[in-house]
């Protein structure tokens, strides 16, 4: 069944890949995106830290939601204006109807709203024979050739501007040369007598401040301003999560909004906007009326829904889709019913339904840099599994996600069977039928078993007992177990040379795959029975170390949140390592070892390392011992999304390949002559885009 | 102190494509309005939102400058064209915020907004004692504007320059409001 469903997004993303020249547009938008915002976090006194504000305030507001919301009401109301709770868009659509038909208007102009797309309020208004213009530039580009945003931010980024020019040639009925300043005259001249004569202007709001029943309209343009001012009526439509308790909140979001989104500190225009002001002196054209559209929607229960109330943080600023590996490459067409992007998922979910939402869920590759730019801290990782595991409760999951949620058991028998499993998957043969009957991809070289696992080893070595200044329990993910039992090996060893006792604890592999294709419960299962061996040990002050990033990952995050952040999982986080943010604290590279002096390697960090230091550790270890290091990273994923990149075809491989390409590129040029990295499946993607020699820093002791 | 704040205020606006200029005197600020004008050949000209003081002193350099100063109140059925017409807009801000650059008109009368918002050009002037740090200092005197005017109010924070980067992420100033944007801060 699942396998079904993704028939049809693997033939977009066939589509997709074939458009090259968009995702470079979509990709340069994001980095300057990220550029920017990096930019402006240094000219802000907190920097990164009010990303925990704008999540305590987000929190608290929605926690007050149904208060505040009163409030706000009867403080617009006592301002003038006139406020319908919608519970669905049908309501505000028949709302708008029918204020139009009161007022006989014949012309609507629109400022960027994306609460009106999400519940598409433009078809209907037009089939009643209302002329509907979109204002902003991007939206307005969108409008005339019909599509829906390719970006939250920049709807239009995928159109240059040659294209441009030929959709306002084609509007205007005139030549417009393809010089942005001239579209720009042509645009403004075009748009002018709509501003002038709309009957009614139509907008969005950023925030809605229960404080005194204000809205706040931020824009770049200043269209947003010619809309709420212009027309005799103005009708405002915003979902209720937006509502804020005070003036402080709303500054703070006025700040972290395009803080996130483009870089700027504030946009150029903020309105701040209470209840309806006339126009003019003397004789009136009219009554001036102005009207709040609250939106449910789907908010409501969304509030009411555990895994996902959190989304309803959601400031809609785009950051998570500046760094989304695989939107960079599909777009906001393919990813994204309405809303695009990871937030769009969970979103989708809410307020179109588990099946629009489910239709693009799997390209989510659970690499997680979309929760370390969210500015208000929102788990989208978590939440996308969540809508994966209520999907697969409809649809099962696709062949490929089982055998990768299988990929401990699968590993168990390679290393059982290590001789057959190595000559497989060397065979030809044998991998297009491992293609068809389990869905990984006979392109990929995969690396071999070992017959010894670490674990085996391990038990079977002989201790020297010595007096020890920290006791360390090892926690060693699938690969280093099966595959690579020589890395845990080497950390061992290093450990126990700089006076570490190094103890095994009982323990199941991180499970993190049942986090990336949704089996939740499987991967509480997991989390359960690791926090429940690891945690006599942390008690009983041992240092829990993981080599692999993602299996550190799982300790210091995804656990915490798998288990409601329980004692336990608590505890074990405290103690957690990643191996060489652990190591560097007192291995000051006087341990012998061959110096890496002349060696110039290039560091790629892996996504979920991100959080835990950012390879910072690894990269001043190899500096202590004489190599010369430099990051080398596009700021996003490698593309190998865990084990997303074995999958076979468009939604594995190919894709895979695609976002990764821009980063092999620049490790092709950097003149570096290896590539270190810490994650097992990051070095098999680098292996195999760069050409380039790909080790562990730890395989340098060996060296 | 105060200076400080303005410079940093007039640093901000530069670097977001805005024109600041620091003068000393009503007298001064109307001068420094004639040369933005003459620069840009303005006939008509519309004002809102000006102290008795600033309005005579623009009125009195302005004479016989320009062809046609429109002043509030605009008549509602002129509108909005009476002010579309006009290239340029000269309003009084009630603060400043000297971290964003920001200008913050208030409007009890949407005439008022369209004065900042229509014409091409747009002058702001603000007085120096008016200019605080940050958005946050701004937050108070957002509280006590809606309180002073508990029916309809509309603050707007100006910082700069309409701009977009719609097509290509390419800057581009003007597309809707005012490309030419003027932040006169009077020291007194």
């Amino acid at each position: 069944m699942a396998d079904v469903h993704q028939a049809a997004l693997k033939a977009r993303i066939v589509k997709a890949l074939e458009e090259p020249k968009h995702s470079a547009a979509l990709l340069r938008c994001m980095q300057r995106g990220r550029d920017n915002r990096a930019r402006a976090l240094t000219e802000l006194p907190g920097g990164a830290d009010f990303r925990g504000t704008v999540k305590a305030v987000k929190d608290r507001c929605i926690e007050h939601q149904v208060e505040l919301v009163n409030r706000f009401i009867a403080n617009a109301e006592a301002r003038g204006t006139r406020v319908f709770c919608a519970r669905n868009g049908q309501e505000a659509i028949d709302y708008v109807l029918k204020l139009a038909s009161d007022r006989k208007a014949k012309v609507i102009a629109k400022s960027k709203s994306l609460t009106t797309e999400e519940i598409e309020i433009n078809d209907p208004l037009i089939e009643a024979g209302l002329k509907v213009i979109e204002t902003d530039l991007g939206e307005l580009i969108i409008q005339l050739v019909h599509e829906k945003p390719y970006h939250l931010v920049f709807p239009s980024v995928h159109k240059m501007a040659a294209d441009v020019a030929k959709i306002f040639a084609k509007e205007t009925g005139t030549e417009v040369s393809e010089d942005i300043p001239s579209i720009m005259k042509v645009v403004r001249a075009y748009l002018r007598p709509i501003f002038l004569n709309a009957d009614i202007g139509m907008t969005g709001a950023n925030v809605g401040i229960a404080e005194n029943g204000c809205i706040v309209i931020e824009t770049n343009e200043g269209n947003g301003r010619l809309v709420s001012s212009i027309g005799d009526c103005h009708v405002c439509v915003m979902g209720i999560e937006k509502i804020v308790d005070t003036i402080e909140d709303a500054m703070l979001m006025v700040l972290a909004h395009p803080v996130s989104a483009s870089g700027q500190l504030p946009t150029t225009y903020v309105t701040w906007m209470g209840g309806r002001s006339p126009l003019g002196e003397g004789e009136s054209r009219g009554p001036r009326e102005s009207h709040i559209i609250l939106l449910d929607n789907g908010r409501r229960s969304t509030r009411d829904d555990v895994a996902m109330r959190e989304s309803l943080n959601c400031i809609r600023c785009g950051a998570c889709m500046n760094v989304c590996p695989t939107y960079g490459v599909v777009g906001g067409h393919v990813f994204g019913h309405i809303y695009p992007g990871p937030i769009g998922i969970p979103w989708t979910a809410q307020v179109h339904g588990l099946e629009n939402a489910g239709a693009f869920a799997s390209l989510c590759i659970s690499c997680g840099l979309c929760k370390e730019i969210c500015p208000a801290e929102i788990d989208m990782p978590m939440m996308i599994a969540e809508v994966k595991r209520r999907f697969a409760v409809e649809h099962g999951f696709a062949k490929a996600e089982r055998t990768m949620m299988g990929a401990d058991g699968f590993a168990a028998l390679g290393s059982a069977m290590a001789p057959i499993a190595n000559r497989m998957i060397q065979s030809k043969t044998a991998r297009k039928v491992m293609r068809a009957t389990l869905g990984i991809d006979e392109r990929r070289a995969l690396p071999p078993f070992t017959h010894q696992t670490f674990k085996k080893w391990f038990h079977a070595r002989k201790r020297v007992s010595q007096e020890s200044k920290r006791r360390v329990a090892f926690f060693v993910d699938v690969f280093a177990n099966h595959n690579r039992p020589d890395l845990g090996q080497s950390a061992v060893e290093l450990l126990e040379r700089l006076g570490c006792e190094v103890a095994l604890p009982e323990q199941r592999s991180s499970g993190y795959p049942f986090i990336a294709y949704g089996n939740l419960d499987k991967a509480r299962e997991v989390a359960t029975f690791n926090i429940a061996r690891l945690a006599p040990f942390a008690k009983d002050g041992y240092d829990i170390v993981a080599t692999e990033p993602t299996a550190a990952y799982c300790l210091k995050s995804a656990y915490l949140t798998l288990l409601h952040s329980s004692n336990d999982s608590e505890f074990v986080a405290g103690r957690s390592h990643e191996f060489f943010e652990y190591l560097i604290d007192f291995d000051t590279g006087t341990t012998e070892f061959p110096s890496l002096k002349g060696r110039r390697f290039g560091f790629h960090i892996s996504c979920h390392q991100r959080p835990l230091g950012a390879g910072h550790g690894a990269v001043e270890w190899i500096r202590r011992h004489g190599g010369e290091v430099k990051i080398i990273e596009t700021g996003t994923c490698c593309g190998m999304g865990g084990t997303f990149g074995l999958k076979s075809g468009p939604l594995g491989y190919d894709l895979s390949m695609a976002v990764g390409k821009p980063l092999f590129d620049l490790f092709n040029q950097s003149g570096v002559d290896a590539i270190l990295t810490e994650s097992s499946v990051c070095a098999i993607q680098l292996r195999e885009g760069t050409g380039l020699p790909v080790y562990h820093p730890l395989e340098l002791l060996a060296q | 102190m105060a200076s400080n704040v303005v410079t940093r205020f007039m640093e901000k606006h530069a670097a977001l494509s805005g024109k600041p200029h620091r003068v000393r005197s009503s007298a001064e600020a109307a001068d420094a309005i004639a040369d933005i004008l003459a620069a840009i050949g303005a006939q008509r000209v519309a004002l809102a939102n000006l102290s008795q003081e600033l309005s005579a002193a623009i009125e009195r350099t302005l004479s016989g400058k320009v062809l046609e100063l429109r002043k509030e109140p605009f008549p509602a059925s002129t509108l909005p064209h009476a002010i579309d017409d006009c290239q340029a807009g000269i309003t009084g801000m009630a603060f400043g915020i000297a971290q964003t650059a920001t200008l913050a008109e208030i409007a009890v009368n949407d005439a008022q907004r369209l004065v900042s918002a229509l014409p091409r050009t747009h002058i702001g002037i603000v007085h120096a004692k008016d200019v605080v740090e940050t958005l946050e200092d701004a937050a108070p005197l957002l509280r006590s504007i809606f309180q002073q005017n508990p029916s309809n109010c509309t603050v707007s924070f100006i910082s700069g320059p309409s701009r977009t980067g719609d097509i290509e992420l390419k800057l581009t100033l003007g597309v809707h409001g005012p490309g030419e944007q003027h932040a006169i801060i009077i020291e007194e």
